[in-house]
């Protein structure tokens, strides 16, 4: 932490977390001083991106390499309109500047590959994992786990979300402890195939948000070992328990992945594959 | 065998099946094993395998983002 050095303009935007005695001057200060790197800024990346600028975090990292269609529009809450055609790095980074002139945003505008995720990730005390494919997904949890930073999972599709937390700790599973690989390309749709329902993603985004602001100010109880699934159809949570797998690939008592560049993340994103 | 599924975010499912797999379980509600895990006290179990439990979790696979 940098010391407490909150200005007379912070201490009134921030005046509703300060006066908790469970965030005080010095979690705020906490978030100020935190680098959490979002990855995707489309459906789950816009809810993630607003609410974090808006609580004071003092570097969020927007990795995407898409442009804004109008189709995004129905539930991408960053971008509008005029931004159609934009980088959406580009167009979320405009939004949080109008939003919080607090919070420095590092644009990389570039796909998630095994190239570059492990310097990505480095750089950044939390990830929030918002991409829509299974490759982007595998490779995050592999960078993240063997790297032991903290991510936030969320997934979407028509009205179902789920969403967990993986600490990145001795004890805490990954994504692989419970899906091992991905399936075949083609058996699970995607939102452009199967639709989404626009306000799905603010709400699964906000959980991911919530979890992601209490990693970064060391307070509260995230879903390490539980995963939380959301039906707005029919307005209910369920909570699955999920623990460490001794034969995870990743971070079981033998794993055969050491590194990203064991990987080939297509396909089944399986070792060698 | 009688086993009863919870498929997480839906109710649950009684299924009655002759030495089942895990994977014959999935099937039972309906479910593509690509689509889907079968969990046991939090963690996965292979769906060839014979079933072992009479009440067992079925997690589905979403990706959109």
């Amino acid at each position: 932490m940098s010391g407490l050095s909150l200005d007379p303009e912070q201490l009134d935007r921030y005046s509703r977390h300060i006066i908790m005695d469970e965030v005080g001057p010095e979690g705020q200060q906490r978030l100020l001083d935190s680098r959490i790197l979002c990855l995707g800024a489309g459906g789950l990346g816009s809810p993630v991106i607003q609410y974090l600028a808006a609580a004071g975090v003092g570097t969020i990292g927007i990795a995407d390499d898409d442009v804004v269609e109008r189709s995004n529009l129905q539930r991408q809450v960053v971008h509008g309109e005029s931004d159609i055609g934009r980088p959406k790095v580009d167009s979320a980074a405009d939004f949080v500047a109008e939003q919080n002139p607090d919070v420095a945003v590092e644009r990389h505008e570039t796909r998630v590959t095994s190239e570059n995720v492990e310097d990505l990730v480095a750089e950044y005390d939390v990830v929030v994992d918002g991409s829509d494919n299974f490759s982007t997904r595998y490779l995050v949890n592999d960078a993240c786990t063997l790297a032991g930073v903290p991510f936030s999972h969320g997934a979407i599709l028509k009205f179902e979300g789920q969403v967990t937390t993986f600490e990145a700790r001795e004890e805490s599973p990954c994504y692989r402890c419970i899906f091992p690989e991905a399936p075949p390309a083609g058996s699970v749709p995607s939102c452009a195939e199967a639709g989404v329902l626009g306000v799905l993603p603010g709400t699964v985004g906000c959980i991911q948000a919530t979890e992601a602001v209490k990693l970064a100010m060391g307070y509260g109880e995230t879903l390490d070992g539980r995963l939380v699934l959301y039906d707005a159809a029919d307005m209910t949570f369920d909570t699955a328990e999920i623990r460490k797998n001794p034969n995870c690939p990743v971070c079981g008592e033998n794993p055969d992945i050491g590194s990203v560049h064991d990987v080939e993340y297509t396909d089944t994103c399986a070792i060698g594959d | 065998m009688h086993v009863t599924v919870h498929v997480v975010g839906e109710d649950a499912h009684e299924v009655d099946l002759p030495d089942p797999t895990y994977g014959d379980l999935i099937a039972a509600v309906d479910l593509n094993p690509h689509e889907a895990t079968v969990l046991v006290d939090g963690r996965p179990v292979p769906e060839d395998a014979p079933v072992e439990h009479d009440e067992v979790r079925v997690l589905r696979l979403i990706k959109g983002g």
